[in-house]
């Protein structure tokens, strides 16, 4: 410093810091004003533009984008390694074709129910997005609706309490909810596989709580019914899965699917597409 | 007039050849690059597990409602939580990516999270010792020896402080940019950012929001940065009128921010616990529309806070200073 004099060093330091202060006055000032007397003023950016996928069945497309949405069991509650279905479905399709597998959003959300899942898709831009840049969607629906609406708490709570009857009422009006996701779906992304898991009865092995199988197939067939008109829609089911063998694939908290649970779904989804 | 400005001359260039600037300057430019590198670590997680922002908004929006469907998560996490999907939810809406990586976005953030600790630190390196510091070395029976009133002595110390100030704040958003546009690249000043959130409660009313170029938004930032640097500075220039060593007038002044940032951070429940001035030194999450840390902030009373605390330090300061008795 010392071949600098003092009167120059003075004049930049002096200079750059006025310059400095000028400029953190002018931003406080504005932060101030545009903070205290705020403009409202809607602003649109740029719509997506990245393509869809190919609309090709699954076999011949060069990669596998996947959107998975709904309640918890696509979520993965209950697997210990987190996976659950969706990832091990990842898994399993890399090793049957050979090709790029991705997973473009796992959209679920622990306790979705159908009514709130048709309002999403209707409603919030990231679903649509994710749906229609996808070629293979998974989803689960309607368990919380039946369990949760019957018992007025969250489904893996409610052992115990629930009511057959009202699981009974739920029906009607929970498969209403279910066909306006469904045609939902359709509207966004009529050519994309979709794979719906079915429901199960996660009582069975409680003897006054069996008969629930019975509105449970009921849900399932007539989400079949719903579904059907749509060829590219799968429903897999899985209630037999959690019967005689309820013991080895039911998780710890006796609603969700173990990790070996979510594997025979993944397998069953996986033999269902081509 | 008459003396002011060879006395501001005087300190500016004291604190210039303590060499004071240069030790802040160097803690940026060794942090910087390791808060760049941690940056670029996750921007390369992100870019391996999402085809674009969109997916990787939806899925912070996805993450964030399943933590919020948890009953184990305490309501005041979940409030946060629930404002920070509905702005997410905005940005998604209207088509604006919330963070591109750039080298000013990443300026952006650094700068917003320095605003606590950081910030004062470096002030504090310069603002500590301008007082006690001439005690502790003896100086200070020359300088008020010299024919010259006590408060203009006090004031040309101000007013070097203030332009030091403006110096950190500036240098350090230069240093960052550069730093860490050479990861990010150089652009991103034209980037639309949404300010204007209104928070009520658990809500966010977006009635108010408009959009802002990057810049402006950088701009009003450093404003407000340096609105809550300039405060902590003169809190500081009192302390260091009022204590005589310069280490205990740096311990004072980082207790005195610290206890504030925890304060902010668990003081739900204590709602009087807003006065204290380290509560109020996030202005920057007044326009990024982060939820204030104590319920019914607003920017204008954390203004008034700040103001009030800073007029009080320079009552403070100039009554005691030029009262002063200097012994030994």
């Amino acid at each position: 410093m010392r071949n600098i004099p003092s009167s120059n060093l003075w004049r930049t330091v002096s200079i750059a810091a006025v310059l400095s202060t000028l400029l953190m006055l002018t931003g406080f000032g504005y932060a101030v004003k545009d903070m205290l007397w705020p403009q409202g003023e809607t602003f649109i950016g740029e719509s997506p533009t990245t393509p869809p996928p190919e609309n090709k069945s699954l076999s011949a497309s060069s990669e596998i984008r996947i959107t998975a949405f709904g309640d918890s069991l696509t979520k993965g509650t209950g697997d210990a390694t987190g996976e659950g279905y969706v990832k091990q479905v990842m898994a399993l399709l890399t090793e049957k074709w050979d090709k790029p597998v991705s997973l473009t959003n796992n959209l679920a959300v622990n306790g979705m129910h159908a009514g709130r899942l048709s309002e999403l898709l209707r409603g919030d831009k990231g679903y649509e997005y994710a749906i229609s840049q996808s070629n293979l969607i998974l989803f689960t629906i309607g368990g919380n609706d039946l369990f949760q609406l019957a018992t007025g708490k969250s489904a893996s709570e409610a052992t115990g309490e629930v009511d057959l009857d009202k699981l009974k009422e739920q029906l009607p009006s929970g498969l209403q909810r279910f066909k306006a996701v469904i045609e939902r779906i359709h509207e966004i992304n009529p050519n994309a596989q979709v794979v719906y898991m079915g429901l199960y009865n996660p009582f069975y092995d409680i003897d006054e709580l069996r008969e629930g199988s019975l509105a449970i197939q009921q849900w399932n067939q007539e989400a079949y019914a719903i579904m059907h008109p749509y060829s590219n829609m799968t429903l897999v089911p899985t209630f037999d899965l959690f019967e005689n063998t309820i013991g080895t694939y039911l998780s710890s908290d006796h609603f969700h699917p173990n990790h070996d649970g979510y594997a025979q779904i993944a397998a069953r989804i996986v033999q269902s597409l081509d | 007039m008459d003396r002011l400005l060879p006395l501001i001359q005087n300190e500016t260039l004291k604190i210039w050849k303590k060499k004071r600037f240069y030790v802040v300057v160097l803690v940026l430019l060794v942090l910087i690059p390791i808060f760049t590198y941690a940056q670029m670590k996750i921007a390369e997680n992100n870019q391996k597990n999402f085809r674009d922002w969109r997916s990787q908004t939806m899925q912070q929006i996805s993450d964030y409602q399943n933590a919020l469907s948890s009953e184990r998560i305490p309501e005041e996490w979940k409030r946060f939580r629930r404002i920070a999907v509905q702005q997410l939810q905005y940005y998604l809406d209207h088509d604006v990516n919330p963070r591109s990586p750039d080298g000013v976005t990443f300026t952006r953030g650094f700068m917003a999270n320095s605003v606590t600790l950081f910030y004062p630190l470096l002030v504090l390196a310069i603002a500590s010792d301008l007082v006690s510091g001439e005690r502790s070395s003896g100086t200070i029976k020359m300088l008020l020896t010299r024919p010259v009133r006590r408060w203009k002595i006090l004031f040309s110390k101000l007013v070097a402080l203030t332009l030091y100030v403006s110096l950190i704040v500036v240098a350090s958003g230069i240093l960052c940019y550069l730093i860490s546009g050479a990861i990010f690249g150089y652009g991103g000043w034209t980037m639309p950012i949404f300010t204007g959130f209104l928070i009520n409660g658990s809500d966010v009313d977006s009635a108010a929001v408009h959009a802002v170029p990057q810049w402006l938004y950088m701009l009003m930032q450093a404003g407000l940065i340096w609105f809550s640097s300039m405060t902590v500075a003169i809190l500081a220039l009192m302390v260091s009128v009022l204590v005589r060593s310069t280490a205990a007038s740096i311990v004072t002044m980082m207790a005195a921010v610290i206890a504030g940032t925890i304060l902010a951070n668990m003081s739900s429940s204590w709602t009087s616990a807003k006065y204290v001035f380290a509560v109020n030194i996030d202005l920057t999450g007044y326009l990024a529309g982060s939820p204030p840390p104590i319920e019914g902030m607003t920017l204008l009373f954390s203004l008034l806070t700040l103001g009030g605390w800073a007029v009080a330090a320079l009552i403070v300061s100039f009554g005691v200073f030029t009262k002063q008795d200097i012994l030994n």
